[in-house]
């Protein structure tokens, strides 16, 4: 019964999943240059803390190439959830959302847009988790693409890649605490799009400081 | 509405003028455009002398100094504070920077695109006043530029023939300062200073009883040895002096004086009777001499590229070679001259691309060092046409490896052309959109794969396979080992001899574009998309002249003639009675040519869409003209391949 569509565990992959993860799989020279490396920098806000239960409210994401941001890639955008705001919607002042779009529209902007590029968050492993979650009924198993944690990115940066993690104190690598300590103004923070505008603007200053200790191309900044 | 992120810019920027004076639409239109960089204290943002970028800068944190650079000595002329605007003289003419722009305290810039912007200046003329004003940091800008297009045109066409009539200036006019003022290294600072003061100069020569020099003192060291360490001006020249001196000898030539200057990185070279320090000083020679004399010739940006293996700088020199490119466009140097030096330039820059891949390669792979490979380049740049920095199409080559090497080889050889491209890509040559380049392994394979592949084209001419002639029957060996770049030339060449039917699938392909002028002699534009409305001069005139040489020449059997122009030389050479048609052919190819690189100069990109209505009427006229041996030629081939039986 091949024709009874919910019989497959393994979900087909659609066509656009097929032409992103022929474009994404493409690996990047490891000694291409900073300069030269697009990155994606991204955050999610979400129905709650478990990827098994919560969803995607709004996705919030920014393009740095050739060492700039580029603000006109700026893009938020609101799929549909079959579950309300609940407690995440008071912090977030989600409650009522004007565009929203449907979960396909949303993968279908969302995969031509993350493109080649190195995704980059901060704690990035949630938002992927919940990215992967929403693409999964179009056949998307794993992002192919190379990521960048600026968390631990910047703590790699200020105690060396030899770390005892027990030692960090998280608090002080929460994106509030970097955003004070690099000098940058917190605007707009709890909105998918002003975090991940304040994580690009982090990287940018982490990419320097990488720079400085001799972290030039992208084979260096993944080891 | 617009998104939080642009909001964020929008806020920002609506606090200061002349973004004050802005609509919320016109605001966010602009905040849209913005990119953001990040800069550290000490680097620059630009040069004085260096082309303009098609940005301007506004400072959104952190402190920047514009800083000028007379007869040697730098001056700070103004310092950018939060919300200043600086850069503007790229909003005009798209004249060199006057100044330097140098990082003071670690900076977020926000670079707005001059074209977004002069739509506002055009429509609000409250923002043209406030440049007209010169309150936009360090530049002075005279409204009648922005009103009177015609004029201010006239005005800077006239200064930029003054620049650059120096590519052609001649060794001889660099003027090296014969009259140097020296002290002894018992001098105090207070006198060295009043002496050049006195002198105007901002370097002084600290020698030996014998005139020998021992060192030498700048304006810089006095700014950061004395001033900035408060060290007491009774303090001695020895103490303070940049020692020891490299020197070179006053007769040497000038590429070697001025190579000396940029591999040291010395703003002031000091000239010896006989070239060492154990010589009286006889001159001196500072950067701001050399700029002067030098301008921009293609022996200097050759030797400039020959001599360094540091990526940034040789883009830098390529960037410099844009500028001279528009000169010679503008003023209609002869094209075959144009496209060689062009060629040539990038050609060095692939041949130190290569230096630096086999030097950080080869203690990894010591095996290869003496296996013979060919770097091709491909399409426009393998018919030596690319004079803009269009895609890069390129592939590897390499003789064919015993069977247990094999694996190694293409790992090797895969390696070292990534690496070839990665540089070509730093020095601003575009991607490939369709992956034709020796960092794809498809393309970087063993002389024995290559020649199936060409076969396999050439007994079943897929539609792929004669797309893809169009780049790949334009190889070109660049560096390494020409012969197997010949080898397969003349493999090519028995292939086709075999299957002359190729030849008409080749010549069904060149007839696939037809004349682009419409039923009323109008332009054929772009019905939709991006471009609509725009006469895509690259698919429409260019493509079908390539296609029809090749294919010609190929009919000839001459192989090893590439160029476009050349090759309808060639062919009126090889046939008499339509030698008239071949040379009107290849003179339209140059005009293109020209067009297209002046329309790429002028809106920053590939030069491919052209808007027709904003050509002059003879230019349009020009262009028109261009178009009748395309449909003259396209007839011939009709006829001579009998295409008809295809159809």
């Amino acid at each position: 019964m091949s024709w009874w569509p919910f019989e497959n565990k393994k979900t087909v992959k659609t066509d656009f999943v097929k032409a992103f993860l022929e474009k994404a799989s493409k690996p990047i020279p490891s000694i291409r240059s900073l300069d030269q490396l697009n990155f994606v920098v991204l955050d999610t806000e979400t129905t709650g803390l478990n990827p098994e239960e919560d969803f995607i409210l709004s996705f919030g994401a920014v393009k740095i190439e050739k060492g700039k941001i580029l603000v006109h890639t700026a893009c938020e955008w609101y799929p549909t959830s079959p579950k309300s705001g609940g407690e995440t919607a008071k912090i977030h002042g989600l409650v009522s959302r004007e565009e929203e779009i449907e979960l396909e529209v949303f993968v279908k902007k969302l995969l031509p847009y993350l493109d080649q590029s190195i995704l980059v968050g901060h704690h990035l492993g949630f938002d992927l988790q919940m990215l992967k979650k929403a693409c999964k009924p179009f056949g998307l198993e794993k992002f192919p693409n190379p990521v960048l944690d600026t968390m631990n990115f910047a703590v790699r940066l200020e105690y060396g890649p030899q770390i005892d993690w027990h030692r960090i104190k998280k608090e002080e690598y929460s994106l509030d605490s970097l955003c004070e300590r690099y000098g940058i103004a917190k605007d707009d923070r709890h909105t998918a799009a002003g975090d991940a505008f304040l994580t690009a603007q982090l990287l940018l200053k982490l990419l320097k400081v990488a720079e400085s200790k001799g972290i030039e191309n992208f084979g260096q900044l993944m080891r | 509405m617009a998104n939080v992120i642009v909001n964020r810019v929008l806020e920002f920027l609506r606090r200061y003028p002349p973004f004050s004076f802005l609509g919320r639409e016109e605001l966010e239109r602009v905040a849209s455009a913005v990119e953001i960089h990040y800069l550290e204290k000490g680097e620059l943002l630009f040069n004085q002398g260096e082309a303009a970028q098609p940005h301007f800068f506004v400072l959104k944190e952190g402190s920047v100094e514009l800083i000028e650079t007379k007869a040697g000595k730098e001056e700070i002329q103004e310092i950018c504070d939060e919300g200043d605007v600086f850069g503007v003289l790229a909003l005009l003419g798209k004249r060199p920077y006057v100044l330097t722009a140098r990082i003071a305290e670690n900076s977020l810039i926000y670079s707005i695109p001059v074209e977004i912007f002069e739509e506002v200046l055009e429509k609000n003329t409250k923002v043209a006043l406030y440049f007209a004003a010169g309150f936009a940091s360090g530049q002075v800008v005279v409204r009648q530029d922005l009103s009177q297009g015609q004029k201010a045109r006239g005005v800077f066409k006239a200064e930029n023939r003054d620049h650059s009539l120096l590519i052609f200036s001649d060794q001889s006019e660099i003027k090296i300062s014969e009259k140097v003022l020296t002290c002894r290294p018992d001098t105090s600072i207070q006198e060295l200073a009043n002496q050049m003061s006195e002198a105007d100069v901002s370097s002084i020569v600290v020698s030996s009883e014998k005139g020998f020099p021992l060192g030498i003192i700048t304006d810089k060291d006095l700014r950061k040895r004395v001033i900035a360490q408060s060290l007491q001006t009774s303090a001695l020249a020895s103490e303070i002096m940049s020692t020891p001196v490299i020197t070179r000898k006053k007769e040497s030539g000038f590429s070697d004086l001025y190579l000396t200057m940029i591999k040291n990185r010395l703003h002031h070279l000091i000239l010896t009777e006989d070239g060492s320090d154990q010589s009286p000083v006889c001159g001196i020679l500072s950067d701001h001499d050399v700029l002067l004399s030098m301008g921009n010739s293609p022996a200097v940006l050759i030797h400039g590229l020959m001599n360094t293996l540091d990526v940034k700088e040789m883009r830098t020199i390529r960037d410099r070679a844009e500028q001279m490119l528009r000169y010679y466009l503008e003023n209609e140097v002869a094209m075959d001259f144009v496209a060689s030096i062009m060629t040539e330039i990038n050609d060095v820059i692939i041949r130190q691309a290569v230096k630096i891949a086999e030097s950080n390669l080869k203690v990894e792979y010591p095996e290869f060092k003496n296996t013979r490979y060919c770097f091709l380049s491909m399409g426009s740049e393998g018919r030596e046409e690319q004079l803009l920095r269009t895609d890069q199409d390129n592939a590897l080559v390499y003789e064919d490896v015993p069977e247990k090497l094999k694996e190694k080889a293409a790992e090797y050889f895969l390696k070292l052309g990534t690496s070839i491209v990665e540089v070509m890509l730093a020095c601003g040559f575009a991607s490939c959109p369709g992956d034709i380049m020796a960092s794809n392994p498809e393309w970087v394979q063993p002389l024995s794969t290559w020649k199936n592949y060409f076969s396999k084209w050439i007994l079943t001419p897929t539609q792929d396979a004669l797309m893809r002639a169009s780049i790949f029957f334009d190889f070109r060996a660049v560096t390494g080992n020409t012969g197997l770049a010949e080898e397969l030339s003349l493999h090519i060449y028995q292939e086709v001899q075999k299957k002359q039917a190729f030849l008409s699938f080749l010549a069904q392909n060149a007839l696939a574009n037809p004349a682009p002028l419409g039923f009323f002699r109008n332009f054929m534009v772009e019905k939709s998309g991006e471009h609509r409305d725009q006469f895509d001069i690259k698919a429409r005139a260019m493509m079908p002249l390539t296609d029809l040489a090749r294919l010609l020449v190929l009919s000839h059997g001459v192989i090893g003639v590439n160029n476009t122009f050349k090759r309808f030389e060639r062919l009126a050479e090889l046939e008499p009675n339509y030698e008239a048609l071949f040379t009107q052919a290849g003179k339209a190819y140059e005009i293109l040519m020209r067009m297209r690189a002046l329309e790429g100069l002028k809106e920053g990109d590939s030069g491919r869409y052209i808007h027709p209505e904003n050509l002059g009427k003879l230019q349009r006229q020009l262009l028109k003209n261009t178009f009748s041996p395309i449909s003259e030629l396209q007839e011939i081939v009709q006829v001579r391949f009998q295409l008809d039986y295809f159809r």
